[in-house]
């Protein structure tokens, strides 16, 4: 009997999942602890300084406002460098050839890059709000919610990595997309602040920012309050969980940086 | 085991013909040489059944599956030691075969990557890291990656590259015992000794065209128009004493070797010409033209 296409192969898969883990555990400092020391940097100095200041939503305590956009910064940046990272590396170690002679399917393999950064962007994002506990305590208004928008977070970074993994054939270029789009988007995504409180023409930077909508879930998701309208950006959340992955998909399927045509 | 037929692949960056139509055959147990200069279309050939390019036109199949229709089925028949030695920098050699048995979907697999590690010499570096292993350890190790999952076809791209003498004969023997195994092995190498040694068929390719598709011997024997035939005295020589052979490349060296080509035709000939003049030789070679140059006359532009 012909096996389904889709789920090919189980152990395949759940070992290149695993070695898409063990990957980056097996370098923690960098891909765990780093990120971890930044955000609480961030906690500390913007935390300190903007606490007593007309910042965030009003009512809501500053730091409360803070840690989690701090904690989805770290799933968008944790999950999109993994897949990214590993793909570009293994074209730069001139392995990436292997994984067209595995016989795991195309959903298989793209699952198992996205999974891994999935995996990378939740622990980050957890183990900041499990660092900030200390500051704000441990209540979370929705805990199942908040693992859920973190997870949402990664998974569509994740399949953005993969996507700029795949396009990209150095670490330059990788590079680029995270200083020059990954970065002012972050920063312009309501992490830090309010977004609405922008002058003029900033404040419409929130409609064409795809991390505005994930923050503001997760925000919700910690504190329960929201800025916008947050069925509206449930919403945007599950078109771009489906939009990023397709087009990862796509890419993967047509075999753009990992077959010659 | 491997039919390919009327396959052809031309590149869309720079729009370069790399295989023009060829058609090939391999039976199961067949050990074969692929031979070709480079950018003669060994590697694309070798690529297309790795999935690594897309292949513009012709039908490859693979034990009896189909790489368009059944692509998943024929990975698990084929293992490919690739020309580049690429590794992966975090891995340790056990991790890595490891891992490569489970893309295949073994579990369980340590019984026999140990054989693996034991035949290739590697069972001491079992937990270095790949980025600590010499160049030819990685080779070796190449080659256990592509048999952990015991393929019925074992595909060497240029798999004695940079290795040292000795260790390379290792591989031949390794390779032997696999072959004896029952593994169909396909292996390109710019050693054509190696060909010679290890292979029963030798398929050579040329500008993208299969120029030479032939049973060793019988590739061998059909360039054995003309042999080389050297006799030993045990005295001096002189040139003008073997006036008689003249027409046959005569050569005297060391003084006391002659050496002569003579078309298979006129041995008798020849021989019988040395007998009517008593010369005694004390010893005598004859030798049919190697791989190398038959290789040589066939790719000849």
């Amino acid at each position: 009997m012909k096996k389904r296409i889709i789920f090919y192969n189980r152990t395949g898969f759940t070992t290149l999942l695993n070695r898409e883990i063990h990957r980056f555990m097996k370098v923690p400092v960098q891909t765990v602890l780093a990120p971890l020391i930044s955000n609480m940097l961030y906690l500390a100095i913007f935390g300190g300084m903007l606490q007593t200041r007309q910042v965030g939503i009003d009512g809501v305590n500053y730091l409360h406002f803070l840690v989690p956009g701090l904690a989805s910064m770290g799933a968008v940046f944790a999950a999109f460098q993994n897949p990214a990272f590993s793909i570009i590396s293994q074209k730069f170690q001139n392995t990436i050839q292997d994984l067209n002679s595995y016989p795991i399917s195309n959903a298989e393999k793209i699952l198992a890059f996205v999974f891994g950064g999935v995996f990378r962007g939740v622990l980050v994002g957890l183990l900041t709000y499990a660092a900030t506990i200390f500051f704000v305590g441990y209540e979370i208004e929705y805990p199942v919610l908040f693992v859920l928008s973190l997870t949402a977070t990664s998974f569509v970074f994740a399949s953005l990595g993969l996507i700029c993994g795949l396009i990209f054939d150095n670490f330059e270029k990788m590079n680029f997309v995270l200083a020059i789009v990954i970065t002012p988007l972050a920063y312009l995504g309501g992490v830090f602040f309010e977004i609405s409180k922008l002058p003029g023409l900033l404040a419409a930077i929130k409609y064409i920012n795809p991390i505005y909508p994930l923050v503001n879930v997760t925000r919700f998701a910690f504190i329960g309050v929201y800025e916008g309208n947050i069925q509206v950006q449930i919403i945007i959340t599950v078109v771009l969980i489906l939009g990023s992955f397709l087009s990862a998909s796509y890419i993967f399927k047509k075999g753009i940086g990992i077959k010659t045509v | 085991m491997l039919e390919i037929s009327n396959l052809s692949k031309t590149y869309q960056r720079g729009n370069k013909e790399a295989l023009k139509n060829i058609s090939l055959k391999i039976e199961e147990g067949e050990f074969t040489a692929l031979l070709g200069q480079n950018g003669a279309g060994k590697s694309t050939l070798i690529n297309i059944l790795a999935g690594n390019v897309k292949k513009t036109q012709g039908i490859v199949k693979i034990g009896q599956y189909s790489i368009d229709k059944n692509e998943l089925e024929t990975k698990k028949i084929i293992g490919i030691v690739p020309q580049d030695t690429g590794y992966d920098f975090v891995f340790t050699v056990d991790e890595a075969l490891k891992n490569q048995s489970g893309y295949f979907g073994i579990k369980n697999n340590d019984d026999y990557i140990d054989e693996l590690l034991e035949a290739l010499y590697l069972k001491d570096k079992r937990n270095a890291r790949l980025r600590d292993l010499s160049g030819g350890m990685r080779r070796r190790f190449l080659i256990a990656k592509a048999l952990v999952h015991q393929p019925k076809i074992l595909i060497l791209d240029e798999p004695t590259a940079g290795v040292d003498i000795e260790m390379r004969h290792t591989l031949y023997e390794f390779l032997i015992k696999l072959h004896q195994s029952g593994t169909t092995i396909i292996l390109t190498t710019h050693y054509l000794e190696e060909a010679e040694i290890l292979c029963d068929r030798i398929v050579i390719i040329d500008d993208g065209k299969i120029v030479a598709d032939e049973p060793k011997e019988q590739l061998m024997d059909s360039f054995s128009d003309e042999v080389r035939i050297e006799l030993h005295f045990d005295y001096e020589l002189n040139l003008a004493d073997f006036e008689f052979l003249k027409g046959y490349d005569l050569k005297i060296e060391e003084k006391t070797s002659l050496k002569l080509k003579v078309p298979k035709k006129d041995l008798s000939k020849v021989f019988r010409m040395l007998t009517e003049k008593n010369l005694e030789f004390t010893n005598i070679f004859v030798e049919k033209p190697k791989l190398e140059e038959i290789y040589l006359k066939l790719i000849s532009h």
